[in-house]
Formats: C-alpha cells, sequence, structure tokens
C-alpha cells in the first residue's frame, strides 16, 4: 500500500483552490452524517460548513442517527434535492452500498468521508490508521531505542486494533529481529477500557518485575490505565507510553511527562480537506487531479479507490502547542499541573 | 431464616467420622469447598506462571503467589465486591439490579466533573476539603438514583430487571452527557489515595498489625458471645474444640493475610522518591536487579537485596472493603432491616401479612445498593485517576455473577455477604491469573462464563444432596 501523506495540505490547499472556490459559487455539497452522538461529528461539521459556505456554496445535511435503515431514505432524500456532491460517512460499510449504487446513477459524485466504503467510483478521505500505529512506534524508539517493550492492545473485535498493531510492527520488526527490543507483555483489552488496560498493564508488571522499559497503548483512554498502573510502582514518567486521539487528559499528561505521544487526528484538517476536495468535484475535476490524492486497495475486499490519507499529528511535549493553537485544548487544560519551565508551550 | 446454610442439624445414626466431625463443628461445606477451589486456582497460577516464566519469588517460584501479586489482587476485588455486598440483598430480597456498572460510570463522571471542573477552579487544585465533598456527592448522588430506581420498582410496580435494565441503557447515556464523552482527570491528590496507588494509600506495618490484632480479638469476643447466646436460647452449643478450632483458623486467616500485607514492600522507584523527599539517607550496598530495597553504589541509587525497604501494609481500598462487608454482614444479621430482608425474601406474602412494609423495604434496599456503587465509583475513579464514561461498563455481570458464585440464590431468601466477596475474589483470581500468563482475554471470558455456570451447578448438586 503506497500512501501519500499531506501535512500541510490545509494551508496551501487555501492558496490553490482560492480562483475555483470563486467560480463554483452555487453548487450544493450534502453530507450523510452516520452519527453525531461523538462529540467529534460536530467539528467535522463545523469544518465542512466553513469551507463550504465560505465559497459561497450551499450546505445540506441529515443525521442517520446511528441507523443503516434511516441513513438509506436519508441519501434518497438527499438525490432528490439534486446536490453536486454528496459525503457519506457510512454507518455500515457494506449496507450502504446500494445507496451509493442510487447516486452514482443520479450523476452525482461521491465521498467516503472517513468511514470506507469500497465503491471505486467514489474518493475516499480519512486519516492513515496503519499510520498511526507506525507513528507511536517511531515517536517511540526515538527515545527508547532498545528495551522491554510491552502492547497493550485494544479490543480484539476491533479491526483498527489489529491494524494499528500492523503499523507498529512495520516500524519495529527490524529491532525485534535484530533482538535490540523485546516483546514482553502483549494483550488485547476488552471494550478499549481504561480500567482493564490498568489490571493488564499491573499483571503485565508483576509478571516481569518491572521489566518494562516502553508501553506501546493503542488508545488514550488505556494509556490513562497504563499510566495509573506504573505510577503505583513509581516508574510513571519513566516508562514512556503512546496513546492517540489528543483527548484532553492525554494532552496534560504527554505536557507533565508521564506519556510520550498523543496522535491526534485533527477532524478540522479531515473537514477541511473533505470540503475542498468535495468543491473540486463540484466543478468537475477528474479525482486524480486534486493534490494529495493516491490509489488505495487496502479495504476489506481490495477494491481500488481514489483516496487522501491525512498523517495525523503525533503531539508530543514539544509540540503541544498545536493542539492549543487550533483550538483543541485551552492552555490552561494542557498545563494543569505542568512543572514550571519544563514545556515550552506552557510556559 | 434460611440464611444459615451450615450443615449443623441433627444427628443420624449412619454417617461416617469425617460427616460426624463436619456436623459437630458446624463446618459450612460448601464455603470451605469455595476456598479450597480458590486455593487449588492461586497454586495453579503459580505452577503455570513458574513454568512460563521462571525465575518468580512465588511460592511455587511463579509470579501468582507472590506478595506483590495478592496485594494487587485485593485491590483489583475491591470494586466489585463493594459492590456485591449490596447485590446479596437485591437479590436475596428476589429483585435483581441490572443498572450498577452505569450507574458506577455515571457517579463516577458527576463526581469527577465535579472536582476536576468546579471544585479545583473554586478552591484552588489540590484544597483538602475537595475529596471530602467528592466523595460525599458520589455517595449522595449514588443514594439518589439508587432511590428512583427503588421507587419506580416498588411504587410504580416495574419489574426490578425492566427498570435497571432501563437504567443500564439510560445511565450510561447521561454519563456520556455529563462530560461530553471526555475522560476527567487528574483526579485530587487526596481523592487518589482512596484508589490504593502511592505510599500514604496504605496504612504501614504497625498500624497493620494492630489492626489484625484487633480482628483476631473481635473474633474471640463474638465465638464467646456466640456461645453464650446460644446457652442463654437453650440451643446445643458447639463442642469447645470446634469453637476452639474455627476462631483458631479464623484469627490464623487474618494475620496470615496482615503478614501477606505487609511483606509487600514498597516499588524502589516510589520507596527512592520517598526517601528523597524526606531526606531518609539510603544505605550503601551493591546492586541486585532483583532486589526489592534500594541502596546506594556510588552516586546512584540502585536495586538491592538488603538495604532500605517499607512495608507496604493495607491499602486503603482493601479496608474500605472490609468495613464495607463486616457493616454489611452485621446490617444482614443482627438488625431489624436484615432480617426483613431475608423474611420478604423467604416468602414475600407472609412478610407483608406479617406487617412489614415490602415496598419501602424495596426502596431501602435499593438507595443502600446506590450508596454502595457511590463507594465503588470513588474507588474505581481514585484508583484510574481519571473518571471515563467506559469505567464500569459490564461491572453489573461481574457483581452479579459474584454474588452468585458466593452462594446467593436468584429464588430470593438465600445469600451470605461473606460468601459473595470470597466470589468476587474467586473471579478476580481468574482474571489476574490469565493475564499474568499472557493468556487472550477471550480466552478468560470463557473461563469465567464457565465458572459461575459450574459454581451454580455444583451449588445446586450440594443442595439436594444435603436436603
Amino acid at each position: 500500500m503506497k500512501i501519500k501523506t499531506l501535512t500541510l495540505l490545509a494551508g496551501a490547499a487555501v492558496v490553490a483552490f482560492a480562483p475555483t472556490a470563486v467560480m463554483a459559487a452555487g453548487k450544493t455539497i450534502a453530507v450523510s452524517w452516520k452519527t453525531f452522538q461523538e462529540e467529534r461529528w460536530k467539528t467535522d461539521e463545523a469544518a465542512i460548513k466553513a469551507v463550504v459556505e465560505a465559497a459561497g456554496d450551499s450546505y445540506l445535511s441529515t443525521d442517520a442517527q446511528g441507523s443503516a435503515q434511516k441513513q438509506a431514505a436519508d441519501i434518497e432524500s438527499l438525490i432528490s434535492q439534486k446536490p453536486d456532491v454528496i459525503l457519506v460517512v457510512a454507518f455500515d460499510s457494506d449496507a450502504i452500498l446500494p445507496s451509493i449504487q442510487k447516486i452514482n446513477d443520479a450523476g452525482i459524485k461521491s465521498i467516503a468521508y472517513d468511514v470506507q466504503f469500497e465503491d471505486p467510483s467514489a474518493l475516499y478521505i480519512t486519516f492513515d490508521n496503519v499510520g498511526v500505529g507506525r507513528i507511536m512506534a517511531q515517536e517511540m524508539l526515538k527515545v527508547k531505542p532498545e528495551g522491554r517493550y510491552a502492547f497493550i492492545k485494544g479490543d480484539k473485535g476491533d479491526p483498527n486494533a489489529t491494524f494499528l498493531f500492523q503499523g507498529m510492527m512495520e516500524v519495529l520488526k527490524d529491532s525485534l529481529d535484530g533482538g535490540k527490543i523485546t516483546n514482553v507483555c502483549e494483550t488485547f483489552t476488552d471494550g478499549w477500557k481504561p480500567d482493564n488496560a490498568q489490571k493488564n498493564m499491573e499483571q503485565c508488571l508483576t509478571s516481569t518485575n518491572n521489566g518494562v522499559d516502553a508501553v506501546l497503548s493503542e488508545n488514550d483512554g488505556m494509556a490513562s490505565g497504563v499510566v495509573a498502573a506504573l505510577d503505583a510502582q513509581g516508574l510513571a514518567g519513566a516508562v514512556p507510553v503512546t496513546g492517540q486521539d489528543g483527548d484532553l487528559a492525554a494532552i496534560n499528561r504527554v505536557a507533565i511527562g508521564t506519556q510520550l505521544v498523543s496522535v491526534w487526528k485533527n477532524s478540522v484538517d479531515l473537514g477541511t480537506v473533505a470540503a475542498k476536495a468535495a468543491i473540486e468535484l463540484a466543478n468537475g475535476a477528474d479525482p486524480t487531479t486534486i493534490a494529495g490524492v493516491a490509489k488505495f486497495s487496502g479495504g476489506k475486499n481490495g477494491v481500488e479507490m481514489n483516496s487522501i490519507l491525512l498523517a495525523p499529528t503525533p503531539i508530543t511535549k514539544d509540540n503541544v502547542q498545536v493542539a492549543i493553537d487550533a483550538g483543541h485544548i485551552t492552555k490552561e487544560q494542557a498545563c494543569a499541573g505542568v512543572a514550571a519551565g519544563s514545556v515550552a508551550a506552557c510556559n | 431464616m434460611a440464611m444459615q446454610t451450615s450443615a449443623g442439624g441433627p444427628a443420624s445414626a449412619n454417617e461416617n467420622a469425617v460427616q460426624r466431625f463436619v456436623r459437630a463443628a458446624e463446618i459450612d461445606t460448601r464455603m470451605v469447598g469455595m476456598l479450597v477451589a480458590m486455593l487449588v486456582i492461586w497454586v495453579g497460577f503459580d505452577i503455570i506462571s513458574s513454568v512460563l516464566r521462571p525465575g518468580g519469588s512465588g511460592v511455587f517460584g511463579g509470579s501468582f503467589l507472590t506478595s506483590r501479586n495478592l496485594w494487587i489482587l485485593l485491590v483489583q476485588t475491591s470494586t466489585i465486591a463493594v459492590m456485591t455486598t449490596g447485590m446479596v440483598l437485591v437479590i436475596v430480597l428476589r429483585q435483581i439490579d441490572l443498572s450498577v456498572g452505569s450507574m458506577l460510570s455515571v457517579v463516577a463522571v458527576a463526581t469527577g466533573v465535579l472536582q476536576v471542573f468546579h471544585l479545583g477552579p473554586m478552591l484552588g487544585v489540590g484544597h483538602p476539603v475537595i475529596w471530602i465533598i467528592a466523595v460525599a456527592f458520589a455517595l449522595l448522588v449514588g443514594a439518589a438514583i439508587g432511590f428512583f430506581n427503588g421507587v419506580l420498582i416498588a411504587y410504580g410496580q416495574i419489574p426490578s430487571f425492566i427498570v435497571t435494565l432501563g437504567g443500564l441503557i439510560a445511565y450510561s447515556g447521561a454519563a456520556f452527557l455529563i462530560a461530553s464523552g471526555v475522560t476527567v482527570a487528574p483526579m485530587d491528590k487526596a481523592f487518589k489515595i482512596i484508589g490504593g496507588n502511592g505510599p500514604l494509600a496504605s496504612i504501614g506495618p504497625f498500624w497493620s498489625w494492630v489492626l489484625g490484632a484487633v480482628g483476631c480479638v473481635l473474633i474471640v469476643v463474638a465465638t464467646i458471645a456466640g456461645r453464650r447466646r446460644r446457652v442463654r436460647f437453650h440451643f446445643t452449643p458447639k463442642p469447645v474444640w470446634a469453637e476452639f478450632l474455627t476462631a483458631f483458623i479464623a484469627c490464623a486467616a487474618v494475620l496470615g493475610t496482615t503478614a501477606i500485607v505487609n511483606s509487600y514492600l514498597w516499588p524502589q522507584r516510589v520507596a527512592e522518591r520517598y526517601a528523597l523527599e524526606n531526606s531518609i539517607p539510603i544505605p550503601p550496598g551493591i546492586e541486585d536487579r532483583n532486589g526489592l530495597a534500594i541502596c546506594m553504589a556510588g552516586d546512584k541509587v540502585v536495586n538491592c537485596v538488603d538495604g532500605l525497604s517499607f512495608q507496604t501494609g493495607y491499602p486503603i481500598p482493601v479496608l474500605i472493603t472490609l468495613a464495607v462487608g463486616l457493616a454489611m454482614t452485621f446490617i444482614a444479621r443482627r438488625t431489624r432491616f436484615g432480617r426483613y430482608v431475608f423474611a420478604t425474601g423467604g416468602n414475600p406474602e407472609a412478610a407483608e401479612l406479617a406487617g412489614v412494609n415490602t415496598k419501602w423495604l424495596t426502596v431501602k434496599v435499593f438507595t443502600l445498593m446506590g450508596v454502595l456503587v457511590g463507594i465503588s465509583s470513588v474507588i474505581a475513579s481514585a484508583r484510574l485517576d481519571a473518571a471515563t464514561t467506559a469505567l464500569g461498563t459490564l461491572n453489573e455481570l461481574y457483581v452479579i455473577a459474584a454474588a452468585v458464585i458466593g452462594g446467593t440464590s436468584l429464588a430470593g431468601g438465600v445469600g451470605t455477604i461473606f460468601g459473595a466477596i470470597v466470589g468476587a475474589l474467586l473471579m478476580q483470581s481468574l482474571q489476574s491469573g490469565m493475564a499474568l500468563l499472557n493468556v487472550d482475554s477471550a480466552y478468560t471470558n470463557i473461563v469465567v462464563g464457565a465458572v459461575l455456570v459450574i459454581a451454580v451447578y455444583v451449588d445446586q448438586v450440594y443442595r439436594r444432596r444435603v436436603k
């Protein structure tokens, strides 16, 4: 899987797309959301809306409220309003396919937003999930090139837990084979639950007699359990821990120093990039000419799609400022309990 | 009242020596069976772990029967154990509470939001009254939700299964809304102690021994008082040797546990930090990576065998569990409220005709359950040092399973607090042991589920035999 990652696309895109945006006025961009139960989708929506409205286009949306059936009906009603592009956040990536067919039949362009559905005519825009595991492992190798690694994986029923682990293994393979690092504990965590992660970490520390130098936890919630277990042994801060999601508490731990990194998928970036791509498509652009588009065939059935995979941002002690500047967290929240002078962003 | 499950009964002609002994000493064979099963599990885990990772300091060379693992095991059990004592009364009353997990989540998140987002900024982070307000608030919210459940069940006459099933779904939604799904952390420093982490979260060797000794004295006093009471009501007292034996075993168990929690030493880095902060001199010594004490080798602090070390003693959450267990046992066996619960569970119609206000009793039992959930939520969030919606998920199943494994009958009227706590310990032993062996959690779930069913099956067979 060859992936072209974008980092500063958002900034570059503003300049590049400005002229087309003016031309695009009057187009309609529709979004079929799967749910608004999680807080993040409101952030995504705000970002998309801002780009669309700034371009003088109109924004249209439906909320499937966590139901595949409602989403099918939603999409039909969107089609009847004749938008130029429909972004779909699929609730069920298989059940959505007949609806996508209807979008295609109506001559409307589609974007798979964040959740993949395997239709070759759609443009797939998401964060690079295998990349998150890779970034975690890279950040860890920077501080612990040698030593005993523990792996706290997510729920065994969630394919993401395995994707993340694959990403880590890609990076760590050489060091593991060369014996520089050893895998001392590796457990799945039921339901990605922090308290389960805490218990698993406690048992890991007991069985190895505290012989752990680094912990690769697959998300921030579990990292909080891992840090609590390490703290009980006086090891919090001494043993680096990874995480992802940019949880507010995790960013605070990064600033305090008990967590090494929180890999953050900024919904604002995702929404902005997707909205800009949607406007280009609405203007009749060929998907392959949009900046950052590459072929992706890493899905369940291996269908080749045009896709934009965004690189997530690793938040470490050195760049806490990024999350503060993006308005994701306040300085007070990020810096609570941080020793003066230890983190640049908190001074 | 059917709360005694001991085998004491009329002598029959054709019993052998063992049966005679068991009957005379009034040994609860069911409880003994459960304790033996637990011992087998513990020894098994220690032996298997010694094969997988040799060189452990456990009794059989593994890492399960070490003071460290047993200490952590007790702490890990506390959340479920506290709640299961209340679940015993709920089930004895022929009701069920499926909402305890979600209640724990909502109480933990609400308490977390209160102390981190409101009390912290208002009173200043680390203010000494924050933890008191937070704990009181948790108990109050727990009681309020439990009361609400109880009123719906008793006066709304909606089956408890439905009310609490609704609660299971609704309260987790409420927990999500309170903090809009974010993890609330870190907890107040003093509040955190309740979770058992850190040097101040245990009472140390001296007070642990004092507690152990007091426990022993109480056992002796209770034995004598119990004997007197039997004589007063013209019951046949146990033979003197049997009284001595049970008191001796109970006392040995208390002192043994005390010795185990005391022999768990502070983790080296915790000891090091404490020594540096309090200017306690660290003696010089030779580095030994497996040593549990700390020494100075040159200007570096290292692990060593003979050096500075601190004994841990009983951790706060375990003390809370013990206190709750004792209080609940007292409530169940010695108060009118407790007797009414067992009487109503045994035969609701008869109890009502005898003048028990069963509706109000139901409300009280569910309110008590809520308070216990409040206590558990404090322990759970203090231990994790964070409050999240995920905290408490599926706990209702473990709490009910612990009560049932511990001998509480879903038909109502029968159950003991002590048994339920042992049930909780048994389940946690399985989970921790398999995590220690790095077993995939899928297998752990299969084993825990199977143990639940087998325990109830064995119980049924046993009860039929006794009859």
